[in-house]
């Protein structure tokens, strides 16, 4: 019994991760259809500045983001001016394409120039408080994995009152609802299209912190827009809210894939149902109707 | 006429070159060009033609080189066991590729790069070991025939999809890439169309992948079903233009050559200047290097088909 509650946290654990990391691509995905599967390297990248910040500033990780935020906030930004602003005008399929195919060329280049300055090694930010438990019942819970957890419900309720609450994250629903009508309501929709690109590219510090504590290369780039792509399928296309309980889900059936099946097809579980949700219910779990 | 002989001396040169030019070193980039020819061209009926945009190349690719390893090893001729890939990822498109068309347009790319990860993920478990040549196959081991085999292979390709861009069967995959739901209302099977282009597709990332098990001597059993195998043909098809019958052969060559210029001096880093390549042409060169040539002399009489895009 012990055992299983224990798999079943860290599959918690990992769910609350998922869900962070998909957060600024279902974001970005909702408002205007890109599909930014680049979401992942981003991700990397922010966890090595984490890394570096706490390395020469000795900051804290988790207080290393009021620094890692804002610059990504900037990079994405720059990357929407630089590159995605090209496809506003596009046909809603062609955008889709060619977003995905823009953004897979940023995923190339980010995990490839990581490599080339940083080298492939694994990499980790040590803290007083890694590896360090708390013994409930028999159940082992890492400090990390709960501040995770708190982590991931902080940014989404955050997420989620910015876009009910204020003026701007109203615009911003209205422009995911619908592009044209929005914008003959006077929104600007492309300035609602920079701001919620610059944003969901922001949102990549909060998972980039939680990856730095654990080890990370390069690579994981990939494995995170992967993982990225399997819970904003599974929470159903633009459907914010669903996005930390399709990381949960998914975390926890990897975590008992772990337990049933072996820790060598742990990944393959999570794919295949995956590709099982896209073929009988592309519009996700629990989301609307595309 | 004169593309005519401009093609036949082209063939001619390719089919001498290696014999008046004794060099291991030209004929391993030859045999490059042709398997990256071939293996784009593969990707290129699915998406360039029929606008199936597959991230799960590998996925056939892998079928093809495993099943020639396993017969060429165990003593089937190479010219036997280079169909018997093409089949066996045939065989597995039927298998997984088919039910993957229930996924529509962008849910295809991701599901397809889900699909290949998971057959990356179970080769990588159930054959962990590395794959060696045995000394009897050895003996038929020549980059020669490598060459002439995959330029044959090549050739075929290129001659399919050229039959295929004029062929009504070419302008009903354009119509599924245009507008589905149009081709549909108009009475295109799309669900048939999209099943033939990946047959063929399947069929011809099978040949590639043969090739490459015969070309390679020593690698880990998983190698050829590495995602690189599924992005690189996408890259090159983009490079030198998706959806266009010289296309992907110029963009092998590109590709190739710009992988031996940066290969020695940044390692495997190089992908870092595909990716610059790759979005400077989706952003400004739609239609691929191949575009420049048409932006530069009006184009005068193309096939309808080779014009789209």
């Amino acid at each position: 019994m012990a055992a299983l509650l224990q798999i079943l946290s860290y599959g918690v654990f990992s769910g609350a991760l998922y869900g962070l990391v998909a957060l600024g691509l279902s974001l970005v995905f909702g408002v205007m259809n890109y599909l930014n599967v680049a979401h992942g390297a981003l991700i990397m990248l922010a966890s090595y500045t984490v890394l570096w910040t706490c390395y020469y500033l000795r900051f804290d990780p988790f207080l290393s983001l009021i620094l890692v935020v804002p610059v990504f906030f900037v990079i994405g930004w720059v990357l929407f001016l630089g590159l995605f602003q090209r496809l506003l005008a596009l046909p809603e399929t062609e955008k889709l394409k060619n977003s995905l195919l823009i953004s897979f060329g940023i995923l190339l280049i980010c995990s490839n120039g990581a490599t080339m300055l940083w080298t492939a090694d694994e990499r980790a930010v040590a803290t007083s408080y890694t590896g360090k438990v708390i013994d409930l019942l028999g159940v082992r819970l890492p400090y990390i994995g709960l501040a995770t957890v708190l982590l991931a419900i902080i940014v989404v309720l955050g997420v989620h009152l910015f876009l009910t609450r204020t003026y701007f994250g109203k615009a911003i629903r209205g422009v995911s609802q619908d592009y044209e009508a929005a914008s003959w309501m006077g929104i600007n929709t492309r300035r609602v299209c920079l701001a919620s690109f610059a944003i969901g590219v922001a949102l990549a510090g909060f998972p980039g912190v939680v990856i730095a504590l654990q080890t990370f290369n390069p690579i994981v780039s990939f494995d995170l827009t992967n993982k990225a792509l399997i819970v904003l399928i599974l929470a159903g296309v633009g459907s914010l809210r669903g996005v930390l309980f399709g990381g949960l889900l998914l975390g926890v059936v990897e975590a008992a894939s772990v337990f049933f099946v072996g820790v060598a097809y742990r990944e393959v579980v999570g794919l295949l149902l995956f590709v099982l949700v896209l073929m009988f219910r592309p519009q996700g779990l629990g989301g609307r109707k595309a | 006429m004169k593309s005519k002989l401009g093609i036949a001396g082209f063939l001619l040169l390719m089919i001498i070159a290696p014999l008046l030019v004794r060099s291991e070193y030209l004929l391993n980039l030859l045999i490059l060009v042709c398997l990256y020819a071939t293996l784009s061209h593969s990707w290129n009926i699915l998406g360039g033609y029929c606008g199936q945009i597959s991230l799960g190349h590998a996925t056939f690719f892998g079928a093809g080189a495993l099943t020639f390893r396993y017969l060429w090893l165990g003593g089937v001729s190479y010219y036997l066991a280079l169909p018997a890939g093409a089949l066996a990822s045939l065989i597995l498109a039927s298998a997984i590729g088919f039910p993957s068309f229930k996924m529509k347009g962008h849910y295809f790319s991701i599901g397809t790069l889900a699909l290949a990860m998971i057959a990356l993920i179970t080769v990588q478990n159930l054959l962990p070991g590395v794959s060696f040549i045995t000394e009897a196959c050895l003996k038929e081991y020549s980059l020669l025939t490598i060459y002439y085999l995959a330029f044959g292979v090549g050739v075929l390709t290129v001659v399919a999809v050229y039959a295929l861009s004029r062929s009504k069967l070419g302008l009903a995959l354009v119509s599924v890439r245009e507008d589905e739901d149009a081709a549909e209302a108009i009475g295109i099977n799309t669900f048939k169309y999209k099943v033939v282009a990946m047959s063929i597709s399947t069929v011809i990332a099978g040949f590639a992948g043969g090739i490459f098990a015969f070309y390679c001597g020593t690698y880990y059993h998983y190698a050829p079903f590495e995602l690189g195998w599924s992005f690189d043909p996408l890259l090159i098809a983009f490079i030198g233009g998706a959806g266009t019958v010289v296309g992907p052969v110029v963009g092998a060559v590109v590709f190739v050559l710009l992988k031996e210029l940066f290969a020695a001096s940044l390692g495997q880093v190089n992908v870092l200047i595909f990716g610059i390549v790759f979005i400077i042409t989706v952003l400004f060169l739609p239609k691929g290097l191949v575009g420049i040539a048409g932006i530069i002399r009006k184009p005068k009489k193309t096939s309808a088909v080779a014009q789209e895009r």
